[in-house]
């Protein structure tokens, strides 16, 4: 993968910053600081990423990913943290790839995933974040993924509709014979346990 | 022969055990060994990354140090598994603290990183690795007269890679072609299917799928063919859904790539899995053949 | 004591920051704040700091794991005492329902969760230092 060439200089100056000395897009280039991808604050609003998206194009994003950049530079965060916007990207990465100051947007859509479910500030009513956590939760139990258990968990979530549709869909591939009815498990768990703790030193030994 | 270490995903387990079956069919008659990895585990998927990178990582790195034990690249049939163990190995190898913290990890499973193990998609190992000439050779069985949409999809594109041509690849149209099908192009062959919004945001991933059948229809395609599990769930088990929502009428079957080389190759279609659809890819394929049938010997 | 002691924060909340930052100022401390790891590891490079306050969810993840891990393995750094501030708990309060596992990743570290109150703190801070002072003397000996 090819860093993004650097940038001479930002186009765009800071915001002041607020009281506790930090603005919240400096608050997000530390979120990003791995990132391979130029820093938004290199942003030029030209809306090609707006325009590339599948998602907002088709008008169901809140705020586009060039607004949602717009906002963050002008200080609004709690605008940003409540917005559906990085909830619905499908992480096509049509953004990024086309991003013509380099920015790797796509990243910084699961940058604020992150730190909105680090602190449980993200829209309340959307099925997003509910299905990452159960996914991963599952992951941690299994080391696989297993559809039945996945949309018994958050189905709920859905409104009435969307749930007998989903139920009749998982019936239906029930009855041609793609959905299995055991949950799978990798066979060294207990391995795979530690190593997860490894990583994230949490949680009673089961 | 050549073998790669295969890593099938918690999709081909089951929804698309198709994909699965079909993937073996016809690398075996193409001299192409894939030995499953032995207890992998899920590459992560998107929903990792939304919580944890790093924990991301070491899901995908797992699976890499096990391939590398093995002495055999790495080959994934999913683009979500691709895209995530490619990347994987991109960012360890580019920073040693990184890769140091996860093989700390991997270490409970008497495991290490290196990198040595590379990674490619199922579709690549077909095109670059086979090669169009050596598949063209072992068609037996033409699939003369069916217009097949090459999907393309995102992850097996995007992010690059490297310098490739992401904009206007060619190369799934040419192992259409190579099939004696006709490729058929569309506007939207690399736009996103939606991915796991059709679990998370319902509407727009039906839109999305709307957009994509409505564009592959209008150029006149008989089939789909795709590389990807999940967009094949989503072109094809949602198709109802889609009609009901927008009061369209779509019936378009949407195959894996290596049904369509199975079915060339003369393997029966019950060995690829095909009879577990919801839309029957049958008669789209004797329609073509009828219409344009393939002179029986000389 | 002469010379005020040197600490590093290296914490991605700018308000938790500010906060404690306020309080080990008023203590005397001189403090020097990085807002992720990598920006972290810098100011470690350029000075010598007597105490590193550490958070954990930073960046992409539980980095401050990392940080820890990285510092017990460096020959320079492994003898300067750390104090572990994480609201992982919470944070990952989804996943875990379980307490907060602390391995020891240098000679002399602890972990205390948010919020942390400003006594607390400060004896942490102090006990640490006391601790770290202690097993240098027995080293040198």
């Amino acid at each position: 993968m090819n860093a993004a060439p650097p940038l001479e200089k930002d186009v765009v100056p800071d915001p002041t910053p607020p009281e506790n000395g930090l603005s919240f897009v400096e608050e997000i280039h530390n979120l990003l600081h791995a990132s391979v991808g130029n820093p938004i604050s290199s942003c030029i609003q030209c809306g090609t990423c707006a325009a590339t998206c599948p998602v907002a194009s088709g008008g169901f994003m809140e705020h586009t990913p060039r607004r949602i950049i717009a906002l963050i530079r002008a200080g609004f965060k709690e605008q940003v943290l409540k917005a559906n916007t990085f909830w619905y990207c499908a992480s096509c990465y049509q953004c990024t790839v086309r991003c013509p100051r380099g920015i790797d947007i796509a990243e910084l859509m699961y940058g604020l995933k992150r730190y909105t479910v680090w602190k449980t500030q993200y829209q309340k009513g959307l099925i997003g974040p509910v299905f990452s956590e159960t996914f991963v939760k599952m992951i941690l139990r299994t080391g696989r993924s297993y559809e039945p258990i996945l949309a018994t968990t958050y189905i709920f979530t859905f409104g009435l509709p969307e749930m007998i549709q989903e139920a009749q869909n998982g019936t239906a591939l029930m009855l041609k014979g793609r959905l299995p009815l055991l949950p799978p498990r990798i066979k060294r768990l207990e391995n795979f346990k530690r190593m997860i703790r490894r990583i994230i030193p949490l949680g009673d030994s089961e | 022969m050549k073998t790669y270490a295969y890593f099938p995903g918690c999709s081909l387990e089951k929804m698309a055990q198709s994909y699965h079956l079909s993937a073996l069919e016809t690398t075996r008659v193409l001299g192409v060994e894939l030995k499953e990895l032995e207890d992998w585990n899920c590459c992560g998927a998107t929903a990792y990354f939304h919580v944890d990178e790093l924990l991301a990582y070491t899901l995908s790195a797992r699976n890499l140090a096990m391939a590398e034990k093995e002495k055999l690249n790495l080959v994934a049939p999913c683009s979500g598994c691709y895209k995530n163990m490619y990347f994987t190995r991109e960012h360890l190898l580019r920073d040693p603290d990184l890769a140091e913290h996860i093989n700390d990890a991997l270490a409970e499973d008497n495991l290490r990183f290196s990198g040595s193990a590379n990674v490619q998609h199922l579709l690549e190992v077909f095109v670059h690795e086979v090669g169009l000439k050596e598949i063209r050779a072992k068609v037996t069985n033409p699939l003369k007269g069916l217009r097949v949409a090459p999907y393309y999809g995102c992850q097996i594109l995007r992010p690059r890679k490297d310098h490739e041509d992401i904009e206007q690849p060619r190369y799934f149209e040419e192992l259409v072609g190579a099939l004696g099908a006709e490729p058929v192009d569309y506007p939207l062959r690399l736009r996103c299917c939606g991915g796991a919004l059709i679990l998370t945001n319902r509407v727009a991933a039906l839109s999305m799928v709307r957009n994509l059948l409505e564009s592959a229809v209008k150029a006149g395609a008989a089939v789909v063919a795709t590389a990807c599990p999940l967009c094949q769930v989503n072109l094809e088990c949602y198709q109802k859904q889609v009609n009901k929502e927008f009061g369209t009428e779509f019936y378009l079957p949407i195959m894996y790539f290596t049904q369509l080389i199975g079915l060339a190759l003369g393997i029966p279609p019950k060995r690829l899995g095909i009879g577990s659809e919801f839309v029957a890819v049958m008669p789209a394929i004797a329609e073509a053949r009828d219409a344009d049938p393939v002179p029986t010997g000389k | 004591m002469s010379q005020p002691k040197r600490l590093l924060i290296i914490d991605d909340d700018p308000d938790f920051v500010a906060g404690i930052k306020s309080i080990l100022v008023k203590a005397k401390y001189e403090v020097d704040v990085a807002y992720n790891p990598k920006d972290g590891f810098q100011a470690l490079k350029d000075k010598a700091y007597d105490l590193l306050l550490l958070d954990v969810m930073m960046g992409r993840g539980a980095e401050g794991i990392m940080v820890a891990r990285k510092l017990g393995k460096d020959p320079n750094l492994r003898n300067m005492p750390v104090l572990i501030i994480t609201g992982i708990r919470e944070q990952m309060a989804f996943l875990f329902p379980g307490q907060a596992v602390h391995p020891h990743f240098v000679s002399v570290d602890e972990l205390v969760e948010k919020p942390v109150e400003p006594k607390l703190l400060l004896d942490r801070v102090q006990a640490l230092l006391i601790k770290s002072a202690e097993a240098r003397k027995t080293n040198s000996k």
